[in-house]
């Protein structure tokens, strides 16, 4: 699954640390989860869309997406 | 929610985990040095002393030490083992009763033992599988 959460993150000018901070994981997982190696669940994918203030489908897309 | 600085959770989570697992680790290797020093009732003071701190940072961290992620890759890394200890006890037990019919070799107590505590856990994951599907 591709994904935005780098580019909407760094429009914040956020580090991975401070938005694991925001939605209560570990920088790692922020880390693997731009890097395209962690799909997040169901409810971590919410409340990365929830921090973002966007819906599911505008930060998250099916391999081939952009 | 600012957008610099180190996050306080983040930076608390590193320091507890590295304490969870830095008394395990400082426990393990102290309870060999002392075993080989001749000192058993030591080793295993210092090895629990290691076990109860380790327990006591995850009970009483303010913060979540492991997240969805971390139970993913725990997730993955039982399959593995699951399948490792599989092909290991198909393949042990298979051949180590045919080369004990064969005459060529018979298995040694040690053997034996390892090959019946992988039966022990294959039985324990059964039931633990069973136990969690209730009700799913």
């Amino acid at each position: 699954m591709n994904n935005d959460v780098r580019a909407r993150r760094e429009e914040r000018g956020l580090s991975q640390a401070g938005l694991a901070e925001a939605v209560g994981v570990t920088r790692q997982t922020i880390n693997s989860i731009e890097r395209g190696r962690y799909d997040p669940s169901l409810e971590l994918a919410f409340a990365l869309a929830d921090f973002f203030e966007c819906r599911i489908e505008d930060l998250f897309h099916p391999d081939g997406d952009e | 929610m600012t957008a610099t600085g180190s996050a306080p959770t983040v930076s608390s989570r590193q320091r507890y985990r590295r304490l969870l697992f830095g008394s395990i680790g400082v426990g393990v290797i102290a309870n060999v040095a002392l075993r080989i020093a001749s000192y058993p009732i030591a080793a295993e003071a210092v090895y629990w002393l290691g076990i109860v701190v380790a327990l006591a940072a995850w009970r009483f961290s303010p913060v979540t030490l492991f997240d969805e992620r971390d139970d993913a890759l725990e997730r993955r890394a039982s399959q593995i083992t699951l399948v490792v200890m599989a092909v290991v006890l198909v393949l042990g037990a298979s051949g180590s009763r045919t080369l004990a019919a064969l005459g060529v070799y018979e298995g040694s107590p040690f053997v034996a033992g390892a090959l019946y505590g992988y039966v022990a856990m294959a039985v324990v994951f059964a039931l633990a599988l069973a136990w969690t599907a209730r009700g799913r």
